[in-house]
């Protein structure tokens, strides 16, 4: 075999591994993250899908953005982003993270999520329902069993395009406030 | 004597009250002229409405004036009392009352960010709290159009524009395109 061959069979041993244990960081941004407590909860139980929730970002799989994001939250998310090892996954939770929703015409609130980090998987609704927010998990695992999940790699590839974006919204993505000097 | 009478009275006697307002049982509204308010602030914190609940300002776009709402909060009578006065909108000023109510600070940040009234008095009011690194005139003020700010600044996705208007209903394309002109012409930001 190959050297290509070999990496391929890993990368699919590993992500077999990777979508049954999915450990995801709740960046909990807006309000679609009250749908995650029945989400996690007995009601629905997300731990029967392997996954289960982390405390920091260097050993989260997924990060879930649960809903709009003010300029100021973007800053820390993009932060985060790039914080969490790879490969990673992006949830978006919500019509906030896909056009806007109801803050679409709000001065502190982005419009479209992906355009400053990739997205793999869309939540529609407003808010979503937990079957829903079930349903995007499974999809997010189809999407890794089929290697479509390439969000992380689409954010090396395209860097210059996403940092741009980030900065023309943001102006500067340092976070610079009081309690961190 | 309820507690709505005792501070209308109390107030009212020794203050030259603009217009008295009893929302409810629980609530009044004392508007004073704006030197005045150093003083009924004192004096009702002396006489138990010992905390600052909220500060904020309301924009009279057409009297060309802000009017900054003080509430204060008694913890023993069950009575909410907010101070008003109006001040100029062109160069709107207001001296601190920070050496009243420390807890005013933030406030007045806050004040300051959304509205750009002037603090004096207090050290950093002009510091950012919420909004990072503003670059436009104050957001809440009502010469702002946020729309127009949002489709300047933030990405729009975009659709396919298929639609059919029913019933005779009024097109609103029209208007749509007048927007995005505006902002054209305008550039960069959200003033009207």
């Amino acid at each position: 075999m190959t050297k290509e061959e070999v990496d391929r069979k890993w990368w699919e041993i590993g992500d077999f591994f990777r979508r049954n244990s999915l450990w995801m960081l709740m960046y909990c941004t807006g309000c679609c993250a009250i749908e995650l407590p029945p989400a996690m909860t007995s009601a629905y139980d997300m731990e029967r899908l392997g996954m289960g929730p982390m405390a920091t970002p260097r050993q989260a799989d997924v990060l879930l953005v649960t809903g709009y994001l003010s300029l100021k939250t973007l800053r820390r998310l993009i932060y985060t982003y790039e914080q969490m090892s790879e490969p990673k996954y992006v949830v978006g939770f919500g019509s906030c993270t896909i056009n806007g929703g109801i803050y679409h015409d709000s001065h502190a609130v982005i419009n479209q999520l992906d355009q400053y980090i990739p997205v793999d998987t869309y939540v529609a609704g407003c808010m979503p329902n937990t079957e829903a927010v079930m349903n995007g998990f499974i999809d997010l695992m189809e999407l890794i069993k089929t290697k479509k999940a390439d969000g992380w790699k689409r954010y090396h590839e395209n860097y210059e395009w996403y940092k741009k974006n980030q900065l023309d919204s943001l102006g500067s993505i340092e976070v610079k406030d009081e309690f961190h000097e | 004597m309820n507690s709505v009478e005792f501070a209308r009275e109390l107030v009212e006697s020794k203050f030259q009250v603009l217009k008295t307002e009893v929302v409810d049982q629980y609530q009044i509204s004392f508007e004073v002229t704006r030197d005045d308010v150093h003083r009924l602030l004192s004096m009702l914190k002396q006489a138990g409405w010992i905390q600052l609940s909220y500060l904020s300002a309301i924009d009279w776009l057409e009297d060309n004036e802000f009017e900054l709402v003080y509430i204060v909060m008694n913890w023993d009578k069950a009575l909410h009392i907010q101070v008003r006065t109006r001040i100029d909108r062109e160069h709107p000023e207001m001296d601190s009352v920070l050496s009243i109510f420390p807890g005013c600070k933030y406030y007045e940040r806050e004040c300051h960010e959304f509205f750009g009234v002037k603090f004096p008095g207090n050290p950093d009011f002009e510091k950012q709290l919420i909004l990072e690194e503003w670059d436009d005139i104050p957001p809440l003020r009502k010469d702002f159009d946020p729309r127009a700010y949002s489709d300047a600044h933030f990405a729009k996705r975009e659709y396919e524009d298929r639609h059919t208007v029913l019933n005779n209903q009024s097109s609103k394309q029209k208007q749509r395109e007048a927007r995005k002109e505006r902002i054209t012409t305008i550039g960069k930001g959200g003033r009207k």
